[in-house]
């Protein structure tokens, strides 16, 4: 029944996909995905479907986790009756816009090298009998059914089960489905959005600047797009509260939050909007409008500017400054460096960090992360304390410093873990010994040298400020101490030179591991000043941290002790365990 | 010396190299020809103990080299088929970083270094990073990378690729001169002319088996013929002539 109707069509795209320009829009797509640039990175060389089940992930998990939320039991057991779901349905709601936004926007700033056509692109193309017209169109139809993609990927799954979550207590089936088509032009449009931002961004800075300077500077802008999303993520909790109270007009800080209008478009289509929502609702159309007017504009002169004239940019020669020996630094890799194995690997883990984009972006968003939750730790501090003293010793100020260290520490050890240039690691394996392993250590002291300076010269000196030179030595003591454990704990069997090794696959333990940081950022940056906030007006109340170190300090040594010989060898490479292995008895 | 003894190496159970036996004197410089498959890229990643072959040994100096692997490779040099290196570290850096891993002396090394990069042209790019290199400036620091701490043994794969002609000549006038010194050098090449006159043996492999090993002398002298013409007698896989007749025809055709 189905296949007369689908066969004319199949064979029409099977016709169609052949023609040069289908093929060129297929290559671009394969590129985007699989990553471009003019490096041979195979760093994080995501197949097209892992790639998407990720974008997707996220969004199907937040619906369930909200199941305990909307169900009517948990509901009745809580007393509550006679909710107004639509009401009740606003944060999450602007979770979702938010969540779809910063995910597409992270997947845009993550492939923003390979959204357009580059070097080798030119090389492999252009010789070819099509004309660059042909390519540009290709890239652009690429684009923009990546963009069309993403957009529905990533809120695919929110969109049909946090509707349905929201509508289990409803008798009519229409609610659901009115719900439901609300919800997903909302974070559709906010994901389209993001996508375009991030693509007018980028086509702004190719029309704008010089090759050379563009290189430069769009590692900066990539930064701080992704601060502005981590940022927007963590407004979630506080912005649907702050709108529902607004009364009058809209305020200006709303403007500069695309979320908001597209929660306020949610809730025009509802017809539930306040006239400052109303208001702001009035943006989102003519934001992508202007967004998509922008975007393809500066394309087309950042086309023009940069891929048609490849040939005649010299390509860029990026010279670093000729390396000084300072006593500081040679004393240092006299006593914290002594095998040629640490002080082969150490100035390479520093300098991947340094200058590996993908690392980079990582840290950033770590960074900006931290930014967040200390700032909001701040604004805490002062919001409860009556003068500076006292906010000083506030559980929330107090804990600033762990915020910082916990997220440094969790975010190095994750970074360790993303591969760079693997067909590069040959020299390793030609140098090193396996099994004589160092690789534990020498992360540490990674980890350490980080961030132990950040404790030394910001926590210290502010609090011998603020408190005097006791309080500042047993702050800055505690947080030390902490960082050394936590970074022991991360560290528990690590056996493999940072960055070569692939990434590990996604494996049964992940959600374990993943809310033992949670818990684990619960302890150390929560209650740790919690306590502190208290053992500092009693010193002597100190000592109560002292088992908790003793057993945080025991559990990574003991396991190491007890590792087999086989789990301490340098590993490179770290496929997957096959669900069948062979014997091959009869070699 | 180093010796393969009955070196076998199987890929789940196809067998890429079967049974190869060799040994290398000092100052004894090896070619390794064979056709693509024969099995070259897995005896040379045997001999650097990259692999471990699935049957047989390498032996230097009478020991397995599996048995101090780390002894072994501080006496060797290797220059890889492809040259895949980091490309945000600058030739200087990733130099810096390979002699501190073989463990060299940094006052000692930096003095080699500069006047290393010195000798292959380098200097000027030392602080540039590799990832803007030229294929022959990436090869050149290979070579740099696998000579710098004077090692015994010499295993070069494809060393020449992407060389300009001087320093193509300098690299064929350094291998003799290694050889002179009483260095083992393994060479694997494609071109055969570089092979008959840098090397004092060839050992020719075809799929995964020695069919000849002998000095180039006299294996040419063994069929009367050039390198080239004893090579392709002994491989004889292809008929080339007839295949480039095909390719023109194939060419030809609607």
């Amino acid at each position: 029944m189905i296949s007369p109707l689908t066969d004319p069509i199949r064979h029409w795209w099977e016709y169609y996909r052949q023609r040069p320009f289908w093929r060129l829009v297929q290559l671009f797509l394969a590129r985007i995905f699989r990553g471009g640039g003019d490096s041979d990175t195979e760093g994080l060389d995501l197949g097209i479907g892992l790639a998407l089940t990720l974008l997707a992930m996220p969004g199907g998990f937040v619906s369930l986790l909200l199941l305990d939320k909307y169900g009517t039991f948990a509901q009745w057991l809580r007393g509550i009756t006679n909710v107004d779901v639509l009401q009740a349905a606003v944060p999450d709601e602007y979770f979702f816009i938010v969540l779809a936004m910063t995910v597409t926007g992270a997947a845009a700033v993550w492939r923003w090298d390979a959204i357009f056509p580059d070097r080798r692109d030119y090389m492999n193309l252009v010789p070819l009998p099509i004309s660059t017209r042909t390519i540009f169109l290709a890239n652009l139809v690429a684009i923009l059914f990546l963009a069309a993609l993403v957009a529905v990927d990533v809120n695919a799954t929110s969109c049909l089960l946090f509707p349905a979550v929201v509508a289990a207590t409803q008798l009519k089936f229409l609610f659901f489905v009115k719900f439901a088509a609300v919800h997903a032009l909302g974070v559709v449009l906010a994901s389209l959005f993001s996508f375009l931002a991030v693509f007018s961004m980028l086509g702004l800075l190719m029309a704008l600047l010089p090759p050379r300077a563009l290189r430069r500077v769009s590692a900066y802008v990539r930064g701080l797009v992704v601060i502005y999303l981590v940022t927007l993520l963590c407004t979630t909790f506080a912005i649907p509260n702050l709108l529902r109270h607004v009364k009058g007009p809209a305020p200006g800080w709303t403007f500069l939050l695309p979320s908001c209008w597209f929660l306020s478009l949610c809730q025009v289509l509802r017809g539930r909007a306040s006239p400052a929502l109303m208001e702001l609702a009035r943006l989102a159309l003519p934001g992508i409008a202007a967004l998509t007017i922008v975007g393809l504009t500066t394309y087309a002169i950042g086309y023009q500017r940069h891929f048609i004239r490849i040939p005649e940019i010299a390509e860029t020669t990026k010279t670093v400054p000729e390396p000084r020996r300072s006593r500081l630094g040679a004393l240092a890799q006299r006593f914290l460096l002594r095998t040629p194995f640490r002080k082969g690997c150490f100035p390479f883990i520093w300098r991947t960090l340094f200058r590996s984009e993908t690392h980079r972006l990582v840290l950033t968003a770590i960074g900006g992360l931290g930014l967040v939750l200390a700032s909001q730790a701040l604004m805490n501090a002062f919001a409860e304390a009556k003068s500076l003293h006292q906010a000083a010793l506030s559980p929330d100020a107090l804990s600033i410093p762990f915020i910082f260290t916990f997220l440094l520490i969790i975010g190095l050890r994750i970074v360790f873990e993303i591969p760079v240039e693997l067909r590069s690691n040959w020299i390793f394996q030609l140098m090193l010994d396996r099994d004589r392993q160092e690789c534990q250590s020498l992360a540490k002291k990674v980890i350490l040298t980080s961030v132990m300076p950040l404790v030394l010269t910001i926590a210290f000196p502010a609090y011998v400020y603020l408190e005097g030179v006791r309080a500042a030595a047993l702050h800055t003591l505690l947080v030390g101490v902490w960082s050394v454990l936590l970074t022991n704990i991360v560290l528990i069997r690590f056996r493999k030179v940072p960055f070569t090794c692939t990434l590990p696959v996604f494996k049964q333990h992940s959600i374990v591991i993943l809310l033992s940081v949670c818990f684990g950022y619960l302890l150390y940056a929560l209650s740790t000043p919690e306590f502190e906030s208290s053992a500092l007006a009693e010193p002597l109340r100190m000592i109560g941290f002292v088992p908790v170190a003793a057993v945080a300090w025991f559990i990574p040594h003991h396991l190491d002790k007890n590792t087999i010989d086989i789990e301490r060898k340098l590993i490179f490479e770290e496929s997957a365990t096959r669900s069948i292995e062979l014997l091959r008895l009869s070699e | 010396m180093l010796e393969a003894v009955h070196l076998t190496k199987r890929y789940a159970s196809l067998p890429a190299v079967q049974d190869l036996s060799f040994s290398l004197r000092p100052g004894m410089v090896l070619g390794c020809l064979g056709p693509n498959g024969s099995g070259k890229s897995t005896t040379v990643k045997m001999l650097t103990g990259l692999l471990e072959p699935t049957r047989g040994v390498v032996q230097f100096d009478g020991h397995n080299i599996q048995d101090s692997l780390q002894a072994y490779r501080k006496r060797l040099g290797y220059v890889p088929e492809e040259a895949h290196l980091y490309p945000y570290l600058t030739g200087w850096e990733y130099l810096e970083m390979v002699g501190t891993l073989r463990g060299m002396a940094s006052r000692a090394l930096e003095t080699k270094l500069d006047s290393l990069l010195e000798l292959f042209s380098l200097h000027p790019h030392r602080h540039t990073s590799i990832g803007t290199y030229s294929k022959g400036m990436r090869q050149r620091i290979l070579l740099i990378a696998a000579i710098m701490d004077n090692p015994d043994i010499f295993i070069f794969d494809e060393p020449l690729s992407g060389l300009d002609v001087a320093s193509a000549l300098i690299f064929k006038n350094l291998v003799q001169a290694l050889g002179e010194q009483g260095k083992l050098v393994f060479y694997c090449s494609h071109v055969l002319e570089v092979v008959e006159k840098v090397c004092s043996d060839v050992l020719i492999l075809r799929k995964g088996e020695v069919i000849a090993q002998d000095s180039v002398a006299n294996i040419g002298q063994i069929l009367g013929q050039s390198l080239e013409n004893t090579f392709l007698h002994l491989v004889n896989d292809v008929d080339t002539v007839r295949v480039a007749r095909d390719i023109v025809e194939v060419m030809k055709a609607a």
